[in-house]
C-alpha cells in the first residue's frame, strides 16, 4: 500500500516521503514538460533529420541504444503516435486530468518496457562478448577453475548426445583412449624396502649418464692407440689404467657433489606445528611419538577421541 | 590405626592437575637445563694449539662411541665423515677400512667409502675400493653401475667395457645386458652390440629378449638379419606357453613384415598365431 502512493515520479516534491500529488503537482509537472518538450523541438529542428521524438525524458534514453538491434524501435515508433495527439491535447490540459494520469500511466509502462529492453540487451552485449573473443588462458588461472570448466564442457557434450555422466568415457578418441590404457598399465612408483629394485637402478644410471657427452674422435683415437682396445674381463693388462685428465675428474668431482645436493632435496621438511598439544617432554619423546603416530594413528584415533572426551560413545 | 594408605575421605581433591601440565613442566625443565646448565660454553678455536684439542676431544668420543655402539653403522660413518671434514685422509680411511672389518656385506659402507675417495680426487685409490666391493658382493648391481659411471665420467672407455665383461661374466639381470648393449650403441659399436644381444638372449632365452634383439636388428640391422633374428625365435617362441609374450611377439613380427611390404608373409604369420595360439584380442 505505501508503494501504490499518489507520487509522480517526475514531481519536484518526489523525495519527500509523506508528499503526495495532488492536481496542483500534475499542472505544474504537465507545464515543465510543456517547456522541455518545446525547447527539445527547436533543437531537433536544428539538427539535420531527427525523427519525431516528442518526449524530453525518453530521449535521453535512446542516445546509448541507438547501435543495438531493433528492441527499442518498436517502442519509438508505437512513441511517435500517441505522442502527437499529445502537444494538441496539452494545450486542453487544465480540465483533463483523468486523462493525464491515464497517459501518466501509459508513460510509465512505455519507460518500464524500455528499461526492461535495455537490460536484456546488456545481457545480451555480454554473451556475445564472450563467445566473440577467445577463451581465456587456462595457465595462470587455478587448477580448480579449469577442472570445473572441463566438468561443465564434457557435461554440455553429454547433454547434447544424451548421455549420463557415467558414460564420460563414450566421448573419448581411440588415441586418447589408448594413451589412457598406457597410463593404467604403468607400474606404481615403488616405495619401502622396494626402492632399489632393478628397474629404478637401471633408470637412475641412465639419467646419469645422459649427461655423458660422447666424444666419438677421441674414441677413435684411443683406439688407434691400444692394440688391446676389446680387451675382456681377464685381460692381463688388469692393473693399467690411462691417464685421465683433470678437467674429466673435475666434472666427476662436480657431479658427485650435484647428486649430494639433489639427495637433500628428496624429502622435504614439514612445517612445525605450534598449536599441537605437547604430549612429549623431550626431542626424543617427540621425534618418538611422531613415529608412533604415523604406524598406530589411525587405530587410535577413536580411543584417543573417547578418552578427550571423556566417555566412549555407544556403538 | 592405619596411618598410610587409609583415605578416610574419598572425594576429588579441590586442585586437579592434568596431564599437560605435566608434560610442559617437565619440558621447561628439560628446557632449563639445556640452556643454562648443563650445555658447555660454545668456544672458539683460535690456533693450531686450540685445534689439537679440539680434535683431539672429538676423537676421544668418537672413539668413546663406536666401542659403546659397534654395531651400529651410523656412528661409524659419522666418524669417517668428521675426519674427512678435517682433511685427514689418512685417518678417514682407516677409520672405514675398520667399519669393513665390522661388516663388510654392507653395500652402503662400501658406496660411502668409494665416494669419498672419488669426492677427493683419489681415483687409484677409489679404483681400489670399487674393485674389492665388486669382488665381494657382485650381486649387488648398485656397485657395479657406479664403478662403471665412474669410468664413464673419466671416459676411461676400455676400463668400462672391461667392467662390463666382468660383470657379464655373472649372468647378471636384463637391466645390466641392456644397459651394456646402450652404452656399446652410444660409440656405434654395431656388431659389438649384435653379439652381446647373442649372448643376451643365451642368457635370458625369453620371449621379451628375443623381441628386443629384433627391434635392435629394425633399428640398426638390414631386414635380412632381422628376419633371421625372427625365425630363429619362432621355434623358442611356439615352445614356450606364455601367450601374452607370444602374442606380442607375432604383432611385432608381422608388423615388420608389413613394412617391408610382404603383406602376404604377414598374412601367413597371423594365420600361424591364430592357429597355434588362442590369443585376447588380437588387434590387426
Amino acid at each position: 500500500m505505501s508503494e501504490e502512493r499518489d507520487v509522480h515520479p517526475d514531481c519536484r516534491n518526489a523525495s519527500n516521503p509523506y508528499h503526495e500529488c495532488t492536481d496542483y503537482c500534475f499542472r505544474v509537472i504537465a507545464e515543465a514538460k510543456l517547456r522541455m518538450q518545446l525547447h527539445h523541438q527547436s533543437e531537433v529542428a536544428q539538427a539535420s533529420g531527427g525523427s519525431r521524438r516528442e518526449e524530453a525524458i525518453p530521449n535521453e534514453l535512446y542516445p546509448d541504444e541507438g547501435t543495438h538491434d531493433d528492441g527499442p524501435r518498436p517502442e519509438e515508433n508505437s512513441d511517435s503516435e500517441p505522442d502527437q495527439p499529445e502537444p494538441a491535447q496539452e494545450n486542453m490540459e487544465d480540465g483533463s486530468f483523468p486523462k493525464l494520469s491515464s497517459r501518466q500511466k501509459k508513460w510509465m509502462e512505455l519507460r518500464a518496457k524500455m528499461q526492461e529492453a535495455k537490460k536484456r540487451n546488456q545481457i545480451e552485449i555480454a554473451n556475445e562478448k564472450k563467445r566473440m573473443e577467445p577463451p581465456t588462458e587456462s595457465r595462470g588461472v587455478s587448477k580448480q577453475k579449469w577442472l570445473e570448466d572441463r566438468k561443465k564442457k564434457i557435461g554440455k557434450l553429454l547433454d547434447a548426445n544424451g548421455l549420463d555422466m557415467t558414460k564420460a568415457y563414450m566421448l573419448d578418441t581411440q588415441e586418447a583412449a589408448e594413451e589412457k590404457y598406457k597410463k593404467w598399465d604403468k607400474d606404481p612408483a615403488p616405495f619401502g624396502w622396494d626402492v632399489f629394485n632393478q628397474r629404478t637402478l637401471y633408470n637412475a644410471y641412465k639419467k646419469r649418464t645422459k649427461n655423458i657427452e660422447v666424444d666419438v674422435e677421441e674414441y677413435n683415437r684411443m683406439k688407434e692407440a691400444d692394440p688391446e682396445f676389446y680387451r675382456d674381463a681377464s685381460s692381463l693388462q688388469y692393473g693399467k689404467a690411462p691417464k685421465i685428465s683433470e678437467d674429466k675428474i673435475d666434472k666427476m668431482v662436480q657431479e658427485l657433489k650435484d647428486r649430494d645436493a639433489k639427495r637433500g632435496s628428496f624429502s622435504r621438511r614439514r612445517k612445525f606445528n605450534d598449536e599441537k598439544d605437547v604430549d612429549s617432554i623431550n626431542d626424543r619423546n617427540e621425534h618418538f611419538n611422531k613415529k608412533i603416530e604415523r604406524a598406530f594413528g589411525k587405530y587410535t584415533l577413536e580411543i584417543k577421541n573417547n578418552l578427550e572426551r571423556g566417555t566412549a560413545l555407544p556403538d | 590405626m592405619r596411618i598410610c594408605g587409609g583415605a578416610k575421605n574419598k572425594n576429588y581433591g579441590p586442585i586437579q592437575i592434568t596431564a599437560e601440565q605435566i608434560v610442559g613442566e617437565a619440558r621447561e625443565l628439560e628446557e632449563s637445563v639445556i640452556h643454562r646448565h648443563h650445555r658447555p660454553p660454545k668456544q672458539k678455536i683460535n690456533d693450531g694449539t686450540e685445534l689439537g684439542e679440539y680434535r683431539l676431544r672429538k676423537r676421544k668420543e668418537f672413539e668413546d662411541l663406536i666401542r659403546r655402539v659397534g654395531w651400529n653403522v651410523k656412528v661409524w660413518v659419522k666418524y669417517a665423515e668428521w675426519e674427512e671434514s678435517q682433511k685427514d685422509f689418512d685417518r678417514a680411511r682407516s677409520v672405514w677400512e675398520r667399519v669393513l672389518e665390522v661388516d663388510y656385506k654392507n653395500h652402503r659402507l662400501w658406496l660411502k667409502y668409494a665416494e669419498f675417495e672419488m669426492k677427493n680426487r683419489f681415483i687409484n685409490h677409489a679404483r681400489n675400493v670399487w674393485h674389492r666391493a665388486i669382488t665381494l658382493l657382485p650381486r649387488v648391481d648398485q656397485l657395479w653401475y657406479k664403478y662403471i659411471h665412474m669410468e664413464n665420467m673419466l671416459g676411461n672407455v676400455v676400463g668400462v667395457r672391461r667392467i662390463f665383461e666382468m660383470w657379464m661374466e655373472w649372468m647378471p639381470e636384463r637391466h645390466a645386458w641392456l644397459s651394456y648393449i646402450k652404452f656399446e650403441l652410444k660409440y656405434k659399436e654395431i656388431q659389438h652390440a649384435r653379439d652381446l644381444f647373442e649372448r643376451f638372449v643365451l642368457c635370458h632365452p625369453t620371449v621379451a629378449s628375443w623381441i628386443r634383439y629384433a627391434k635392435f636388428e629394425i633399428n640398426n640391422g638390414d631386414a635380412c638379419s632381422t628376419r633371421n633374428v625372427f625365425e630363429r625365435a619362432l621355434d623358442k617362441v611356439v615352445a614356450a606357453e606364455d601367450d601374452e609374450e607370444a602374442h606380442k611377439f607375432f604383432v611385432a613380427f608381422a608388423d615388420f613384415e608389413a613394412s617391408c611390404n610382404e603383406t602376404h608373409r604377414a598374412e601367413c604369420i597371423y594365420q600361424f598365431a591364430l592357429h597355434h595360439h588362442v590369443p585376447k584380442g588380437i588387434n590387426c
